[in-house]
C-alpha cells in the first residue's frame, strides 16, 4: 500500500461533474478551444502541474465578488488573473448555450453584462471577450 | 469541539464560500485520507483492499463535503475522522456495486437463438469467468475462507481480489507479482500464466464446493 501515490489530478477529474468547482469550466474551455493541458497551462500562464489545484477551486462568485475571487484563485494557482477571467466568461457562455448546469442557465447576454466592475481585471474587456466567444460558438 | 483549529478554519472558510479553501483542504488532506481510509478498510476486511477504489471513495467523500459542508458538525468529530468515515462508507458501496456487477455478469444467460447448449457452454468457459461463475454459486461471505484455504500464498490471494474486482490492467497484476519495469510481452505472458493457474484452481474450488453441496 505504501507504493500507492494518490494524485490530486484524479480528484480534479472527478470534480468535473461537480458544478460548483472550476474543474468543469476548465474542461469545457479546453473542449471549446480544442486545447490540451499543456496549451491550457500556457494560456493561463501557469504550470501544468498547478492545473489540478486550479480545478479544485470554487467557481468565482458573481459581482461584486467576481473580481476578487478571480484574483484569489489566480494567485493560488499561479495563473494570470485576466486570462483566468476570460476563461471563466467564455466557458460560462459555452455552458449557457449548452444549457448546463442548471444553476448557470441564463441568457448569454446577461452573463456577459453581469459584472460591471472597476476595470482592475479588465472587466469590460472580459465581457466583450465573452460576447465574442458567444458569437464564435454560434 | 472535536476538530483541530486548522480544520475548523477550513470549514468556516468553505461555509463562507472562500473560492480556494476547498482546493487547499484537498491538497492538505487528500493523501492522508487515502492512507487512513485504506488502513481502516484493511483492518475491517480479510480481503485485500483495492487502493484505486479507496482513492475514488475519498474523492467522492471530499467532493460531497464540498457540496454540503453544513452536514459536517465540528462538535461531533474531527474533520479527518468525518471524511474517513464517509470515504469508508463510499468504499463499501463501491465495492458492493462491483460485486453485484460481477454477479450479474456471471448469472446464467439464456441461450441465443440458434445456439446449441454446447456452444453456449464453450462461450462461457472461454470467457475465463471462473471466479464470477463461482460467485453465482457461493456467497461472497462463504467464498473468502475457501479462497484463503485454496490460495495460501498472499500474492495469489491478491491476484484473486483483483480478479474479483474485475481489474483488467496487466500492470496491476504485474505489481502484485513483483514484476517491475515497463510493460512487456514477457510481463504480460507471466501475468497470464499466473491468472490461468488461479482460474484453474478456482474452477476446481467450485467443483469441489458443488460436490460437497
Amino acid at each position: 500500500m505504501s507504493e500507492h501515490n494518490p494524485s490530486l489530478k484524479r480528484l480534479a477529474e472527478m470534480a468535473e461533474a461537480r458544478p460548483g468547482l472550476m474543474s468543469g469550466l476548465l474542461m469545457l474551455f479546453r473542449r471549446q478551444e480544442s486545447m490540451d493541458e499543456e496549451q491550457l497551462a500556457a494560456f493561463l500562464e501557469c504550470d501544468r502541474g498547478d492545473l489540478p489545484r486550479l480545478a479544485l477551486c470554487r467557481r468565482p462568485r458573481p459581482a461584486p465578488r467576481f473580481r476578487r475571487d478571480i484574483e484569489e484563485i489566480a494567485a493560488y494557482a499561479g495563473a494570470d488573473p485576466t486570462r483566468l477571467a476570460k476563461l471563466v466568461r467564455a466557458a460560462e457562455v459555452g455552458e449557457a448555450l449548452r444549457g448546463t448546469p442548471a444553476e448557470v442557465r441564463r441568457p448569454p447576454m446577461l452573463l456577459a453584462a453581469r459584472d460591471h466592475e472597476p476595470p482592475q481585471v479588465e472587466a469590460e474587456q472580459v465581457a466583450e471577450d465573452a460576447e465574442g466567444a458567444e458569437d464564435d460558438s454560434r | 469541539m472535536k476538530c483541530t483549529q486548522e480544520e475548523y478554519n477550513f470549514h468556516q472558510r468553505i461555509l463562507g464560500g472562500d473560492p480556494v479553501a476547498f482546493a487547499e483542504l484537498a491538497e492538505r488532506l487528500y493523501s492522508d485520507l487515502v492512507r487512513e481510509t485504506g488502513i481502516r478498510a484493511r483492518s475491517r476486511s480479510t480481503v485485500t483492499v483495492e487502493m484505486d477504489l479507496i482513492e475514488e471513495a475519498v474523492g467522492q467523500a471530499l467532493l460531497d463535503y464540498n457540496d454540503h459542508p453544513q452536514r459536517y458538525d465540528p462538535e461531533q468529530a474531527s474533520m479527518k475522522t468525518y471524511l474517513v468515515m464517509a470515504a469508508y462508507g463510499d468504499y463499501l458501496n463501491l465495492q458492493s456495486k462491483e460485486w453485484r456487477h460481477l454477479r450479474r455478469k456471471a448469472a446464467p444467460q439464456p441461450a441465443k437463438e440458434g445456439q446449441s447448449e454446447g456452444e453456449r457452454e464453450w462461450e462461457i468457459a472461454d470467457s475465463r469467468q471462473d471466479l464470477e461463475a463461482l460467485l453465482t454459486r457461493i456467497s461472497a461471505e462463504e467464498l473468502w475462507p475457501l479462497v484463503e484455504e485454496a490460495f495460501p500464498d498472499h500474492a495469489d490471494r491478491q491476484m484473486v481480489v483483483l480478479m474479483m474486482n474485475g481489474v483488467r490492467a496487466t500492470h496491476s497484476y504485474a505489481r502484485v507479482l513483483g514484476l517491475s519495469g515497463p510493460a512487456s510481452d514477457e510481463q504480460a505472458r507471466e501475468v497470464k500464466r499466473v491468472k490461468d493457474r488461479i482460474a484453474k484452481r478456482l474452477r476446481r474450488l467450485g467443483e469441489a464446493h458443488d460436490e460437497r453441496a
